[in-house]
């Protein structure tokens, strides 16, 4: 049923979801221009994808209780 | 700020019993000794049968090695070389050198505690008392707050150790505090006063990384848990498996996934302390 706390987490989900997608987007644009770096970009792209989850896992634990 | 800390260490005290509205992943019990003593939980039996397998694993591959490696030994150079590579490009070299065996053992620990943790038995097979409670045997290892937690704490306890030996105390807290760049005069005055607030404010991000990684991991394997516990549910009960079944893919990626990232973070955050800006191997 709906809830404040259930919005909450949709809102975070939300917020989440629409992070990674521009990284996602961004970091494909980025190995496409320039194929040799697809290394460091891909290590970037991945500490700044947990950085996202973590807002939202966090805000799903802060619900949760 | 207020209310964000006092959730955060609300949601410490109480994680431990953080059980999630209806919880089906299978409880972590206790097998032996009591909740509040010192107890033996089934998730802890997986991460030591873990430890146990790498243990053996690097036994096998390093029992009579050749200048040419071959078999076992090739396959672990081939990781062990990748992964310090691997932090030693975040890291440069003499960083790696010293907290190479913590990042590369953390990574292996947390990856073969995942995969372990989809292997058919765990989670699924338990022991049901008279009343029907049944108290499964093995549960995934990082699917229990305490175990990430742990490991959050001691990577806290090393980077400070770390950062104080690298940077000796003044140049700890002149790296938070100190403002960048120089500044003359009137400006300098005003620099040093903002510098100082965000000096607060890494010092805030400085305690919430533990919580943030241990909660990232925990939520991460513990989400794959339950998701692959309700589809299992959904299957009915002869194809049980096949709704799951692309959900073990994707737990194993997220497995792989969530190891790299933890150590890849820690990695990170301890170049940020002790990054001097002396880039001098600029490649």
């Amino acid at each position: 049923m709906f809830t404040s706390k259930v919005l909450f987490v949709a809102l975070a989900a939300l917020g989440g979801a629409l992070g990674i997608g521009f990284l996602g987007g961004k970091a494909a644009e980025a190995t496409g221009r320039n194929p040799g770096a697809a290394g460091p970009i891909l290590t970037l792209s991945i500490i700044l994808a947990a950085l996202i989850e973590g807002i939202f896992i966090l805000s799903a634990f802060a619900v949760s209780l | 700020m207020g209310k964000l800390f006092t959730s955060i260490s609300l949601l410490l005290a109480t994680s431990g019993l953080a059980s999630a509205a209806h919880q089906l992943t299978p409880e972590s019990n206790v097998l032996v000794g009591s909740r509040e003593g010192l107890a033996i939980t089934n998730s802890m039996i997986m991460v030591w049968i873990a430890t146990i397998l790498i243990v053996l694993f690097c036994q096998a591959a390093t029992k009579k090695m050749k200048m040419i490696p071959a078999g076992f030994q090739n396959f672990a150079e081939w990781i062990i070389e990748s992964l310090y590579d691997f932090f030693g490009g975040i890291l440069g070299d003499h960083l790696v050198k010293r907290t190479f065996w913590f990042f590369g053992g953390t990574f292996l620990l947390i990856l073969i505690t995942n995969w372990l943790g989809l292997v058919p038995g765990v989670g699924t097979l338990g022991i049901a008392d008279s009343h029907g409670h049944v108290t499964f045997l093995l549960r995934g290892g990082n699917a229990d707050l305490n175990m990430t937690a742990a490991m959050s704490v001691i990577f806290a306890i090393l980077w400070f150790y770390w950062a104080f030996s690298e940077n000796g105390s003044k140049g700890f807290f002149a790296h938070i505090f100190a403002p960048k760049g120089d500044f003359s005069g009137a400006m300098r005055i005003g620099m040093i006063g903002i510098f100082f607030l965000v000096g607060i404010l890494e010092i805030v991000s400085i305690f919430i990384r533990p919580v943030a990684l241990s909660f990232r991991l925990y939520g991460n394997v513990f989400g794959g848990e339950q998701t692959l516990e309700s589809l299992m549910a959904l299957g009915g009960k002869y194809f049980a498996f096949a709704p799951a079944l692309p959900f073990m893919f994707i737990e194993l990626l997220v497995g792989l996934v969530q190891a790299l990232v933890f150590t890849l973070l820690s990695a990170v955050f301890l170049k940020l302390i002790c990054d001097h800006g002396d880039h001098d191997e600029e490649h």
